[in-house]
């Protein structure tokens, strides 16, 4: 309870400082849904001029796309502390993070939560609910495990930023990480089965960026087995798991540089 | 100048400090080259030609677009002007004799150029693997028109990153607001992700009156010899004229923040 009441102070305060310059807000919020709608518009383009894409069809390369920008939206508007914390490891200032009484992994993972994707979120669910329903064979099971399995990306998202945390205290390495990491989801606005071998066996299986962002969308269109289903909760678990390991394993490796 | 070359070659130093850092961002663009290249490729698994693009123009273009983003796009000015700025550490260059904009400008130019080297060699090892069927310019006209543009490409994206960034002279918190949404036109309008020219030809043409597809699309479309003759040369001279704006508007709002500059956090 204590953790949750100090992330919810975390998160208030995180929200504050954001909301401070409401010109940029604006500004940044009109940037995301440009980027959004930008990319939804060469989709539309590139449907007209070829018959068909791999399996899939128009309305279902775009619930891809959407639930994409969903899953990358939450994991930004929990995860967002991760991008600041190369400053605190070179500036040593992660010292009076771990002096405190409170587990320093909440800090540096769950402490600056970003407002503007919150409200991404918002807007991205609303679009979500109203083109699946417009355009999609909506079912009550697709739905739970569309949700079921997008808490598994939160899951395994966690456990991705937790390695970057964790390799960002043995190496000093924080900023390309992190961009690696949305890179390399960002090659899943599109589904996996679309790329080439050996690209989509080492999406899938080597990093399981396949199960995190395809896998929920995958099962609201009623094309993922059971066995998908539970290989990727298992997936999940031990991902988060290990994460918690290294970061435990790299954490007593800290140097307190420049402190 | 010689004061310019020592900041380039301190420039090249600088990039090899973090080492890691290093490695990391040379696998990162490589990504980034992958993700598109798959993408086109799997495109073509299915369809022999698209929007008039056979698989050798478009893979043709896809690496081109990668060679491109390293050469123009990468540019370290972007993440320190705004800044300087705004917590008043661009007094520290006021008061030297080097030309603040000519200073990041070098500062751009050792990264770029050692971005382009290493780019290079990857985009050599991934032909070797890939075996990709490429179209090489032979016509002299098409190779000058081609480096011309690359070069109006390179000092546009720097004038323009300049430009907007230097809002913080005005409002300091409302920079990466700005930044962020000319990284998402550059990114989505430049012709980064699909040739612009497989859009309708009314936003097609709009498009040339921004200054975006002068950055990435056209110096490819000259390349890639979709682009010829007197095309070419409207071309170019459209792409000089922004050029020339964007320099006007540039210095004219550098002078401009220099007055109302008051240094703060000093």
């Amino acid at each position: 309870m204590k953790e949750l009441k100090i992330w919810l102070l975390y998160t208030n305060n995180s929200f504050q400082q954001m909301l401070v310059s409401r010109p940029t807000v604006i500004i940044f919020l009109l940037g995301k849904f440009l980027r959004v709608a930008l990319f939804l518009v060469f989709l539309g383009f590139l449907f007209n001029g070829t018959r068909s894409i791999g399996d899939y069809t128009r309305e279902q390369i775009v619930f891809f796309f959407l639930s994409f920008n969903l899953i990358d939206t939450l994991a930004q508007l929990f995860f967002r502390e991760v991008y600041r914390f190369r400053a605190l490891i070179i500036s040593g200032g992660l010292d009076f993070v771990l002096v405190k009484p409170l587990n320093p992994l909440i800090r540096v993972l769950l402490g600056g939560a970003d407002v503007l994707d919150l409200f991404m979120l918002i807007i991205l669910s609303t679009i979500i609910t109203v083109f699946s329903l417009a355009n999609l064979t909506v079912t009550m099971s697709g739905t739970l495990l569309y949700l079921l399995l997008i808490a598994n990306s939160l899951l395994l998202a966690a456990a991705f930023h937790i390695f970057v945390l964790s390799l960002g205290v043995l190496t000093t390495s924080v900023d390309h990480l992190i961009s690696i990491y949305r890179d390399m989801t960002s090659m899943l606005r599109i589904p996996v089965d679309l790329y080439t071998q050996p690209i989509r066996f080492l999406l899938t299986f080597i990093l399981p960026l396949g199960i995190m962002i395809t896998f929920p969308a995958k099962a609201f269109l009623g094309i993922l087995n059971w066995e998908a289903i539970i290989y990727s909760y298992g997936f999940g678990l031990v991902a988060f798991y290990l994460s918690l390991l290294f970061w435990n394993f790299a954490i007593k490796k800290y140097s307190s540089a420049s402190s | 100048m010689k004061k310019y070359f020592t900041v380039f070659l301190v420039s090249w130093q600088n990039e090899f400090v973090y080492r890691v850092n290093f490695i990391l961002w040379r696998i990162r663009n490589l990504l980034r080259f992958s993700m598109i290249y798959f993408l086109w490729a799997g495109i073509f698994i299915s369809n022999r030609n698209v929007f008039g693009y056979n698989q050798p123009q478009m893979l043709t273009y896809v690496f081109m677009v990668f060679l491109m983003g390293t050469l123009i796009l990468s540019a370290p000015s972007s993440d320190n002007i705004g800044g300087e700025i705004g917590n008043g550490d661009i007094s520290n260059y006021l008061v030297k004799p080097v030309g603040y904009l000519k200073y990041w400008f070098i500062r751009d130019i050792a990264s770029k150029s050692l971005n382009i080297l290493f780019a290079i060699v990857e985009l050599f090892l991934v032909w070797l693997v890939l075996k990709p069927q490429l179209i090489i310019p032979s016509s002299p006209q098409i190779i000058f028109g081609f480096v011309t543009a690359v070069l109006i490409a390179t000092c546009l994206y720097y004038l323009l990153s300049c430009l907007v960034r230097f809002i913080a002279f005005w409002t300091p918190e409302n920079t990466w607001g700005l930044s962020f949404l000319l990284l998402v036109f550059v990114e989505t309008l430049a012709g980064g992700i699909f040739p612009l020219n497989i859009l309708p030809s009314w936003i097609y043409t709009f498009l040339q009156f921004t200054p975006f597809p002068y950055l990435v699309y056209f110096p490819i479309a000259i390349f890639t010899e979709k682009i010829a003759g007197w095309e070419l040369i409207r071309i170019l001279l459209q792409s000089t004229g922004w050029l020339v704006l964007i320099f006007w508007m540039t210095k004219y709002t550098w002078k401009r923040g220099l007055v109302v500059y008051q240094a703060y956090g000093r």
